[in-house]
């Protein structure tokens, strides 16, 4: 049975103890930075920071929200990195995560553009490319494996609030189906259900996920825009 | 706190004024969260910003830094005026009903009382005291006397309309009026409403009136001594509760026992006659007292000599708080300083001016993790080194999770840690430093000294055979307190005597360690409770006696019937009591009888809604900031009558209503930073996600300033100023206090010269003046300018 987070947002508190945890569990060296406005740092996800929280002060219509939203690889059912990757270094796991399953990594960033949401980064401090992004925290058999050994990711086993929770893809749909209903604050959707045809992270909220910037990650237009943003290493 | 954190899951109502959990006390969210979700709980946030426990506030109120006072006596206000209030708990449990002196009074700001006396300011209480008797206090159980406590706060509370407290706050009316009828929902019996405050309620000129008012306002809802409620202080630091228990503070021995003073002290008998209450637990204090100075003095202390009363050290009757202390630093009064584990060149208040108090010194010593602006202070930037000639020693400190020992919640839970790993290099527990450093001070008295015997005689007998550490369980038996005849441990300090026959370190933690295994001492339990309120009887222990809900005798009425049969603290089943929390009554008198005094440490049994105790007022009265933007609206006393500028070589203060300095600035914490950012702003995680200092300005002040997000800022005040980011965000908004619009602006105080996040310390510029009662430095409110570097 594939394996799943549940994000709700409204028990989030902007923490970041997810985004410590992580760097923390996998080694990660921190990166210089300097201050942001919105207060999120380090800037984006990348080769060193697979996790990051946004910080979200909206104000839409007549209400403010102040919301933080928890990003990192949504691990896709159907994953399209998965799919342009002809070296088949990226895989779908049947426990859900998608990882780098091999060191045959040429740098063609065929996953990057094909990725909806942007996550895979190329590493080439070593010389070979290298492409690094949330494994879900599962390496079987590697140093930095907590799925395989029946452990929880590194960031929720950090959450202080249960804002994330870790469990079976199937339960926690129905579990988020369950809280969204019967708290009339939820907005009637799961994100990550159905949206980029199912993921492994799934969200809930009360704000719409359009203005927490969830939505215009696909389609044609988003392929091109992420085609003539692409950084190569 | 009078309750604990996973009690939050219980409140009906949570109010959090002056305190912002999702940041400073993450896992207070935890149970607020879990209340929310499970319980409905509304969350009411009341701060100048919108903070992240904001981002989940069911209603969020902005107000003015330094205006709680009006905040919340509007709130009790509205339960009087609407006949909200709890009456059968006011009646019963409160003192409402007492009369007070016929000659107190309260005009245009000042308490009957008021005297100056060569500029100084103070308070005779004589007619602050309740009518008597007899030895009996005189009562209207009615509450309809003129001169009874209810009638006396309700007139007082009158003058705390919603329109007038919006103009003081700022505080939308029809925001407010919304959390009047929310929190006053709580009155009701059975409902459960939460007070939760942190430094935001007590860093003010009135810090300690602010807290009285948040008391009061429980009171008058019934909702201390019951489960979901309370008076709960989330303390600034993991074990700021221990510290305090074991007295940090220069006024206090361990267990809240008062310091001797020299003057009105000389002699036991003197102590102990004058500091016991005739009624209430504390007429127990010479127990407490005399078991301590056994536990000190061993052998040594008889009933003959006193118990070695003479060996304590006395007060002079002067004032040596933080600030006194770098006064007299300044002035060459203090030649040494031991900076243990404190950094106050970022953390205490005008830190630019007590860096430079620090030059007079002959020595410091600092023991720490990392090397603080404290122990930097001889080359800190603009400092010339060769100028100072402080010999400065610095002892590495183990973290605490390189050592054991225990760590006091500010729920009072005493829970035992174990050490994780080895401290690196030379790096030593604080009581290993401590251990070493009595027996070097101990062998150079044996070589001679003035008055010698309270360090030769000392009780220290901590060695542990072939260890480099001392044995951790030596020293918490001795906290803990035993039978001096055979050394057994006490389980209770209802055991403790005043003749020398038991000793105790601290009686409030009897029973934490009452087992002579060490494995079997209390605070080492870990069992989660499986049904129950929450209250984990069996995980760690709480002080006092395991008790989780302090006054609990209230969770009931007079007969004994829960307010709330859902979630009971105590119920009386007609032949016994049954809990679930430990009783914190004399349980084996019939609920009528603890019911008449079920507030047991006050000699009058009962909450107080009136309390002679403060010295600024027996009710809290609005005053303004010392340094505010507005005239006070409420009287001709701009500030707290009881306050006088300091030494103006740290206490420059603005003029109220200043045009130079326009704008409310108020002081705050950062989730990823940990109060002076010792630790943190040395680890290379944390320093990533908040890399530099910053001011937070509305974007309506940005944009008249001209300043955009990220540009270099000056922002100054009467003592100086200091270099910043700009940080424009509509979390913080201009409030119009009556009629005028006046714009807030906010900065995290975590930085510093040293270590990998460096910038400038909010404290370089925060006034140097605080409460009369505490001490406790306004760092809350105070007045600034803002130009673009």
């Amino acid at each position: 049975m594939p394996k799943a987070v549940l994000v709700d947002l409204l028990k989030c508190i902007g923490c970041r103890s997810c985004q410590v945890a992580c760097k923390q569990w996998n080694n990660l060296p921190a990166t210089a930075t300097t201050f942001t406005n919105t207060r999120d740092n380090p800037p984006a996800l990348g080769r060193t920071t697979w996790t990051r929280v946004e910080h979200k002060f909206i104000e839409y219509g007549s209400a403010v929200a102040y919301r933080f939203v928890k990003r990192q690889c949504m691990h896709c059912l159907d994953p399209a990195c998965v799919e342009a990757c002809f070296m088949k270094v990226l895989k779908k796991t049947p426990e859900g995560p998608v990882i780098v399953a091999s060191d045959k990594c040429i740098g063609c960033y065929y996953c990057q553009v094909a990725c909806p949401f942007e996550i895979p980064q190329y590493e080439w401090t070593s010389g070979v490319p290298r492409v690094q992004k949330c494994r879900f925290c599962y390496e079987p058999g590697g140093e930095y494996d907590r799925l395989g050994q029946g452990l929880k990711p590194a960031c929720v086993q950090a959450c202080t609030t249960g804002a994330l929770k870790f469990g079976e893809r199937a339960e926690l749909l129905a579990e988020a189906q369950r809280r969204i209903s019967t708290d009339p604050r939820y907005v009637q959707h799961i994100y990550g259900e159905k949206d980029q045809g199912g993921t492994s992270w799934l969200y809930i909220s009360d704000v719409p996920f359009a203005e927490l910037g969830f939505a215009g990650r696909s389609g044609i237009s988003s392929f091109w825009k992420r085609l003539h943003g692409l950084k190569t290493g | 706190m009078t309750n604990h954190f996973i009690d939050y899951k219980n409140s009906d109502v949570i109010l959090v004024i002056g305190a912002n959990p999702a940041e400073n006390h993450p896992m207070a969210m935890r149970w607020i969260v879990r209340g929310k979700t499970e319980k409905g709980t509304k969350l009411i946030v009341a701060d100048p910003r919108f903070t992240k426990t904001a981002a989940l506030a069911d209603i969020y109120a902005p107000h003015r830094p330094g205006t709680d006072i009006p905040f919340l006596l509007g709130i009790m206000n509205y339960a009087i005026q609407n006949k909200l209030y709890h009456h059968e708990y006011v009646v019963n449990y409160t003192n409402a009903s007492y009369l007070v002196n016929p000659g107190f009074k309260f005009e245009d700001g000042l308490f009957s009382g008021f005297t100056l006396k060569d500029d100084k300011p103070s308070y005779n209480t004589e007619t602050w005291q309740y009518q008597k008797e007899g030895d009996s206090v005189k009562k209207d159980p009615t509450l309809q006397h003129p001169n009874c406590v209810f009638q006396i706060l309700k007139r007082h509370l009158a003058r705390y309309d919603i329109q007038t407290v919006s103009k003081i706050t700022g505080t939308p009316e029809d925001v407010y009026r919304k959390i009047c009828e929310t929190y006053c929902s709580t009155g009701q019996p059975g409902k459960a409403g939460n007070i939760v405050y942190a430094m935001g309620i007590t860093q003010h000129t009135y810090g300690a009136q602010n807290v009285r008012a948040i008391a009061m306002l429980q009171l008058l809802l019934g909702n201390i001594g019951i489960a979901g409620g309370g008076v709960n202080a989330q303390r600034g630091e993991s074990n700021v509760q221990g510290s305090t228990d074991l007295a940090m503070l220069y006024h206090l021995l361990p267990g809240y026992l008062g310091m001797p003073q020299a003057g009105s002290h000389p002699k036991l008998q003197d102590y102990l006659d004058k500091e016991t209450p005739k009624s209430g637990y504390w007429s127990n204090k010479p127990k407490f007292f005399v078991s301590m100075l056994k536990a000190w003095y061993g052998d040594k202390a008889t009933a003959e000599n006193d118990f070695c009363y003479d060996w304590l050290p006395k007060l002079d009757g002067k004032d040596h708080s933080h600030m006194a202390i770098f006064e007299a630093m300044a002035e060459g009064k203090v030649k040494g300083f031991f900076a243990w584990g404190q950094n106050p060149l970022v953390g205490g208040p005008s830190a630019a001016a007590e860096a430079r108090a620090m030059e007079s010194l002959d020595w410091l010593v600092v023991i720490d993790l990392f090397e603080t602006e404290t122990a930097a202070f001889w080359k800190r930037p603009g400092a010339d080194p060769k100028q100072i000639k402080t010999e400065v020693f610095f002892l590495p400190a183990a973290f605490s999770y390189e050592k054991e020992g225990t760590v006091t919640n500010s729920g009072r839970w005493i829970q035992y840690r174990w050490k994780a790993v080895d401290p690196p290099g030379n790096a030593r527990t604080d009581l290993w430093i401590a251990d070493r450093l009595f027996k070097a001070i101990r062998a150079e008295y044996q070589r001679g000294g003035v008055f010698p015997d309270p360090i030769l005689n000392m009780v220290w007998n901590y060695d542990q055979p072939g260890e480099e550490e001392p044995d951790i369980a030596k020293v918490a038996l001795e906290i803990n307190g035993f039978s001096v005849a055979d050394g057994k441990p006490l389980s209770s300090f209802a055991k403790l005597t005043a003749d020398g026959s038991t000793a105790c370190g601290m009686w409030i933690y009897t029973g934490y360690w009452a087992d002579l295994d060490p494995a079997k001492a209390a605070c080492k339990r870990r069992k989660r409770e499986t049904t129950g309120i929450g209250t984990n009887l069996e995980w760690s222990f709480a002080w006092p006696l395991n008790r989780r809900i302090i006054y609990n005798r209230c969770s009931a009425d007079l007969k004994g019937n829960p307010w709330n049969p859902n979630v009971p603290v105590a119920a009386w089943d007609g032949s016994k009591w049954v809990m679930n929390d430990v009783p914190d009554f004399n349980a084996t008198l019939p609920p009528e009888k603890s019911g008449a005094a079920p507030f047991i440490m006050l000699p009058e049994g009962v909450g107080r809604l009136f309390a002679a105790g403060l010295k600024d007022g027996p009710i809290p009265e609005h005053y303004e900031p010392m340094e505010s933007p507005v005239k006070n609206i409420m009287s001709s006393q701009q500030n707290n009558p009881l306050v006088r500028p300091r030494k103006p070589a740290f206490g420059r203060l603005s003029a109220a209503v200043n045009p130079a300095f326009p704008y409310v600035l108020t002081t705050h914490r950062l989730i990823e930073h940990y109060q002076s950012g010792a630790v943190t702003r040395n680890c290379p995680w944390l320093v990533e996600l908040m890399p530099e200092a910053f001011v937070t300005i509305s974007p309506k002040l940005a944009s008249k300033l001209g300043i955009n997000p990220g540009d270099k800022v000056v922002v100054s005040t009467e003592r100086g100023e200091i270099t910043c980011k700009a940080n424009v965000m509509a979390i913080v908004k201009p409030l119009k206090i009556n009629g005028k619009e006046v714009e807030i602006v906010a900065m995290p105080w975590h930085w510093g010269y040293q270590g990998l996040g460096s910038g400038m310390s909010a404290n370089d510029i925060t006034p140097y003046v605080g409460d009369p009662n505490t001490q406790i430095p306004e760092y809350k409110a105070f007045t600034c300018n803002i130009r673009k570097a």
